[in-house]
């Protein structure tokens, strides 16, 4: 994962829209800059109020979620894309 | 199969289901069937606070400013706040320990109830303050027909399953005659009577709550009973882990994660769990409306809770893959993520930021005008 760039594309599907993601940052943070209207309550990983699907790509968790999320879903509020990604939020 | 205290066969905790195997025997925490529920009970220990950390004197201030009809929505919310506490810190362990078979899962139960201990105290924390005699407070829980209707509804789940595990332990599988009642008790019955009360748990924790919790805080958005706030905001990040353990055990039980036949039961019994939802966010706009029958307040009325309700229930519901049966798409209470965010959690007194909370201490905010009259 020695990349080049400290930035990560971020394809939101639902939304037509694509976020440019800063390495450091929450993914939540990177989607409410972009004005993306996105749920949210812990910001910690133990709600899962922020429970989003991952189409394509992967994500790095700075904490461990403690919610229940679906093989085919992250919790934005804890992780950081590790690739390029593409998700939906409903 | 008679229930014991130590189980003295050998078991694998790691093999057995979350509920009907097995007893448990050691309480072992090195190896976990599902370690989340271990991980959920260290994050619920960090948790821990004390009703009486919180300075709620100011509150009594503030309440002899409300007006009547806040005065009844405050009161109202708190009472019903105290029953859902009073149940929560009783029930899951009366009805899950005597049925669990994982050490972590039944050390996360006995966790989770010793918090909802904590939070009925803290209800007793915020009442002593206002009223020099909260007796009638109390005694209004059990007599109120509007509080009754929803204890009913939130009791009969807990209390059907611990009927029938009573008799299932003591008498076995079979026809059971008591009081001149005939009641079947079989394996396949009584999982199912633990996942309806599992789903009616959830629903308790996921919507009921957060309905109350919606209350609490439009007062503090209008700097009213901050106190009180302040301690719901610990009750409620509790409750987060809460909601989460629950909706964890019925995720593992549909994706056949854990028993496999309450994976078939989930199925069967899915339009009956939807149901106990459906029901649940009936009764709380019914709660709505008693709760604003005397007139609104600023910034929440009927209508708005309700949607709220909706909007809430649609989360939870979607979770655990009953889908969104409401149309409602954005949060109309959007402020109540301020209260629900852990980083806005006060976690020491003193790094109270709220002025009010800093009662007999220095305040550090200094202005220019403090000068005016000082003179070299």
């Amino acid at each position: 994962m020695s990349d080049h760039s400290n930035s990560r594309s971020v394809k939101v599907i639902s939304h037509q829209l694509e976020v440019q993601h800063q390495a450091g940052e929450p993914l939540l943070l990177s989607l409410e800059n972009a004005q993306i209207n996105i749920q949210y309550h812990c910001r910690e990983g133990y709600c899962g109020a922020c429970r989003t699907r991952l189409i394509k790509g992967n994500v790095e968790y700075t904490t461990a979620p403690l919610a229940f999320i679906d093989d085919d879903e992250i919790l934005p509020c804890c992780c950081e894309p590790a690739t390029d990604i593409e998700i939906s939020i409903e | 199969m008679r229930y014991t205290t130590f189980n003295q066969y050998t078991t694998n905790p790691l093999t057995e289901p979350m509920f009907f195997g097995n007893p448990v025997n050691v309480a072992r925490y090195d190896q976990q069937k599902h370690s989340i529920f271990e991980k959920l009970v260290e994050k619920q220990i960090s948790f821990f606070w004390r009703p009486e950390e919180v300075d709620v004197s100011k509150d009594r201030i503030d309440f002899q400013k409300l007006s009547e009809p806040e005065k009844h929505i405050f009161i109202s919310n708190l009472k019903y706040q105290t029953l859902l506490d009073s149940v929560q810190g009783r029930s899951p362990n009366i009805a899950f320990l005597p049925i669990v078979s994982l050490p972590e899962l039944e050390t996360w139960i006995e966790t989770w109830s010793f918090y909802e201990t904590i939070h009925s105290r803290s209800y007793t924390h915020i009442l002593r303050n206002l009223f020099s005699d909260p007796g009638e407070i109390f005694e209004d829980i059990v007599v109120n027909e509007e509080i009754k209707r929803r204890a009913t509804d939130i009791s009969k789940y807990y209390d059907d399953l611990i009927f029938f595990t009573q008799l299932w332990q003591t008498q076995g599988e079979g026809v059971h005659s008591l009081d001149g009642n005939h009641y079947t008790v079989t394996k396949k019955e009584l999982k199912k009577k633990l996942y309806l009360c599992m789903n009616s748990v959830n629903a308790l924790e996921a919507i009921r709550f957060y309905v109350s919790f919606a209350c609490t805080f439009a007062f503090a958005e209008r700097e009213l009973m901050e106190g009180n706030s302040k301690i719901i905001r610990l009750i409620a990040r509790d409750e987060h882990l809460h909601l989460t353990s629950t909706q964890h055990i019925l995720n593992l039980w549909a994706k056949s994660k854990d028993d496999p036949e309450m994976a078939d039961i989930a199925e069967e019994c899915k339009e009956e769990a939807k149901h106990i939802f459906l029901t649940a966010v009936e009764q709380e706009k019914q709660w709505a409306k008693y709760l604003f029958k005397n007139g609104s307040m600023i910034g929440l009325n009927e209508d708005i809770l309700c949607q709220y309700v909706e909007f809430i229930a649609n989360e939870r519901m979607n979770a655990i893959g009953f889908g969104k049966p409401f149309e409602i798409k954005n949060n109309p209470l959007p402020w109540m993520n301020n209260y629900l965010n852990s980083d806005n959690v006060q976690v020491a007194p003193q790094e109270a930021e709220i002025s009010s909370y800093l009662v007999g201490q220095i305040d550090s905010e200094v202005s220019a005008n403090e000068f005016d009259d000082f003179d070299l």
